[in-house]
């Protein structure tokens, strides 16, 4: 026992001491945060003044309403979002007002403007022109703003109650509630369960490849240096492989402990929603779980890779393993009660993202829980007794990578 | 006393250990000599309970060779190579540890050490920043840092400079004196003279020799000198003790008949030939090992 923690502190210590650890521990959660929240911050903070929006109409019907609509959005400091110019100058021909219009478009006078062709007859049609293509929001904006104006001019020259046509221009959105057992309900954001799941599996994956890269590297260069004879002169390859398992795990468990940290300060900030925290107890032992489970595997799979460049490609197809469930999110989320999900969610080497996701969109009846991080407890036990099989003889091969048959062999002894 | 039995270790279409047999003594030196491929590095690794042999028996001190055997085995691999990022202390500690040494202890030893070796200056550094040379000083720290009984020392020499080997060769030989079983093996037959008191010779697997230096080398020993001389020298490979001579512009390789001393010929040539200077020839290892080995094949 004394000789697996001494393994295992050496692991330990060596490693966190790394730049890669380092590097790893604030590039992970930065990455993710810049990856999920960074485009939805920048878009909104890119409207930082007014924009001037030209408007041709020669009916001159919408100009009005279209100016009191959009002043409706506002940006910072109550400054309207929208200033709308009026290009259309009378007895003069559409093709020109567009040719004058497009030119100050191109010199950048409007970011753009709205042209309306066949005004107040039925085929009327609308279109922004600009020099880049407009923002999908403004586009939008501008594109309801337009409709409710065009069914409120209808509609006033049907002589139609004011008030009806304040309660047409309105839409109702649908709320989306979770419910679960002992009355809880909370409001679900598709996008948000979408982007928690996608976070934790992400972080876990990143992880694994991350410390099961070093575990590897660190295999070859004692291989490739004979280290691994004195230190199998010191200990057995038992105590070695469970030395190294525990102090790879311990390094994952800072890892985790440390991104909880900024996590929980962070919470409830812009950056991490509250909501990414629920279940965030049966997430961590899922979590936890499935980074020892692949440890174990990586130390079994390590012990036969003989050079850099084998380490590289092993950690390559690997790592195909792990991405594989942020295939599946999306659907998951859509079905998370479809057979094949549940199948991916009993199987060791896909359970703990699958459940982590699952934990995410309903709730999981308690007995599932239970048997499923047994069933990853036994898995790993399996895993370790594997690995330690192929790691005796592994680690004292050298050269030429064995064969499949050669494994099966050694399993066998 | 180590004593190994009967060894054979067999791969899927190679014999690498054939049924070897040695005893080594405390207080004794015991050389493991042979070819490459002679199976030198199988046995040591059987030995350290590395690799487990097909038959045999390995027994210390009468004891069968368990787990706890490991803490007083010190082993330093032919290749060499360490953490090259981590710092000098820690990495002995490490090993240290691994001996289940306390860690104060460690400390004191490993301090102990590095000034026995004269590099205690880079207790703080990291491995990569030592030459070559020194790094197989802290390689050869982590074999003997916890005062193992048993010390088996593949090829310790090769890669240090004269000064350091002198300084390792001194203190392998203090260990003699302090009762530790030696087991070395080397390809430099001057280190295995000075040093061994007996040794295994090997090839493919199997046992060539076993017994004294001095023995071997009269066994497969060609009975050849080697003379400088001024003059004509041509007379010399008429001579018939004389089985065979190899003579270049000023000096000659002469192999003499098995029967014949060297001073007996020097005797007879001395008159004849002004010679500036006459040694008797060593066989190398080298040599032996290509003798041993078209034996073994005309056997």
């Amino acid at each position: 026992m004394k000789k697996i923690f001494e393994v295992a502190r050496w692991e330990y210590i060596e490693k966190v001491k790394t730049k890669t650890f380092i590097i790893s521990l604030i590039l992970t959660p930065a990455v993710l945060i810049l990856f999920s929240i960074a485009p939805t911050l920048l878009s909104e903070q890119e409207v930082s003044n007014t924009k001037a929006i030209g408007i041709i109409d020669t009916s001159g019907l919408y100009i009005r309403e279209m100016k009191e609509k959009l002043s409706d959005y506002k940006i910072k400091d109550s400054q309207p979002n929208y200033l709308l110019i009026n290009l259309t100058a009378k007895n003069r021909l559409l093709e020109d007002l567009k040719k004058f219009s497009d030119k100050e478009a191109l010199k950048g006078k409007i970011e753009g403007y709205i042209l309306i062709e066949n005004a107040g007859t039925d085929s009327v049609a609308v279109s922004y022109r600009s020099k880049t293509l407009g923002n999908l929001r403004d586009i939008s904006r501008f594109q309801s703003s337009f409709n409710e104006v065009r069914i409120k001019l209808k509609l006033d020259k049907e002589n139609v109650n004011p008030y009806l046509l304040d309660f047409i221009s309105q839409s109702v959105e649908m709320n989306q509630i979770k419910i679960e057992e002992g009355g809880r309900e909370t409001e679900n954001d598709f996008l948000l369960t979408f982007f928690s799941s996608f976070i934790f599996i992400m972080l876990l994956m990143m992880m694994i490849l991350y410390s099961g890269g070093m575990l590897i590297r660190s295999l070859v260069e004692e291989k490739s240096n004979r280290l691994i004879e004195i230190i199998i002169s010191s200990c057995t390859p038992n105590e070695l492989l469970s030395g190294k398992i525990l102090g790879l795990s311990a390094l994952g468990l800072t890892q985790i402990f440390i991104w909880i940290l900024i996590g929980i300060s962070l919470a409830g900030t812009a950056v991490v929603p509250l909501e990414a925290f629920q279940n965030v107890l049966p997430i961590l032992v899922y979590f936890v779980l499935g980074f020892v489970f692949y440890t174990s595997l990586f130390v079994g799979i390590g012990s036969i890779v003989t050079s850099e460049q084998e380490a590289q490609q092993i950690t390559t197809y690997l790592s195909f393993l792990l991405v594989l469930p942020i295939i599946f999110v999306l659907p998951a989320l859509e079905n998370p009660d479809t057979l094949y999900i549940k199948i991916l969610s009993y199987i060791p080497f896909t359970l703990p993202s699958f459940m982590m996701l699952r934990l995410n969109i309903s709730p999981i009846p308690a007995w599932e829980i239970l048997s499923t991080i047994l069933i990853m407890l036994i898995s790993i036990y399996l895993m370790i007794g594997f690995s330690a099989k192929i790691f005796r003889i592994g680690i004292l091969s050298y050269g030429k990578r064995p064969t499949v048959k050669e494994l099966i062999q050694w399993l066998k002894e | 006393m180590l004593v190994v039995e009967n060894l054979r270790k067999e791969y899927k279409n190679v014999v690498a250990v054939d049924n070897i047999s040695f005893k080594v003594e405390e207080g004794r030196i015991f050389g493991i000599l042979g070819p490459n491929g002679a199976g030198k590095t199988t046995t040591i690794r059987t030995v350290l309970s590395i690799i487990k042999p097909n038959s045999g028996k390995i027994s210390f001190n009468g004891k069968p060779i368990t787990n706890e055997f490991f803490n007083i085995i010190g082993y330093l691999p032919e290749e060499r190579g360490l953490y090259r990022k981590s710092k000098v202390i820690d990495v002995i500690r490490y090993f240290a540890g691994l001996k289940k040494m306390p860690r104060k202890k460690a400390n004191t030893e490993a301090r102990n050490w590095l000034q026995k070796l004269e590099i205690e200056q880079y207790m703080e550094s990291r491995i990569e920043e030592l030459s070559k040379g020194n790094q197989q000083k802290i390689q050869f720290i982590i074999s003997v840092i916890h005062n193992p009984k048993l010390l088996i020392l593949d090829e310790p020499f090769t890669g240090f400079d004269p000064i350091s080997q002198t300084l390792i060769k001194e203190m392998i030989l203090s260990f003699v004196t302090s009762g530790k079983i030696i087991i070395l093996s080397t390809h430099q037959m001057e280190t295995a003279e000075r040093l061994c008191s007996d040794i295994l010779l090997m090839n493919k697997g199997k046992e060539v020799y076993q017994g004294s230096l001095n023995n071997l080398k009269r066994n497969f020993g060609s009975n050849t000198v080697k003379i400088e001389f001024e003059g004509d020298a041509g007379f010399i490979s008429s001579l018939p003790v004389v089985k065979n001579t190899d003579r270049y512009s000023n000096y000659a390789e002469v192999q003499l008949n098995d029967n014949i001393n060297p001073s007996e010929f020097l005797r007879m040539i001395v008159d004849k030939v002004n010679i500036k200077k006459f040694s008797v020839l060593e066989p190398t290892l080298n040599k032996i090992f290509i003798d041993v080995i078209k034996q073994t094949q005309a056997k």
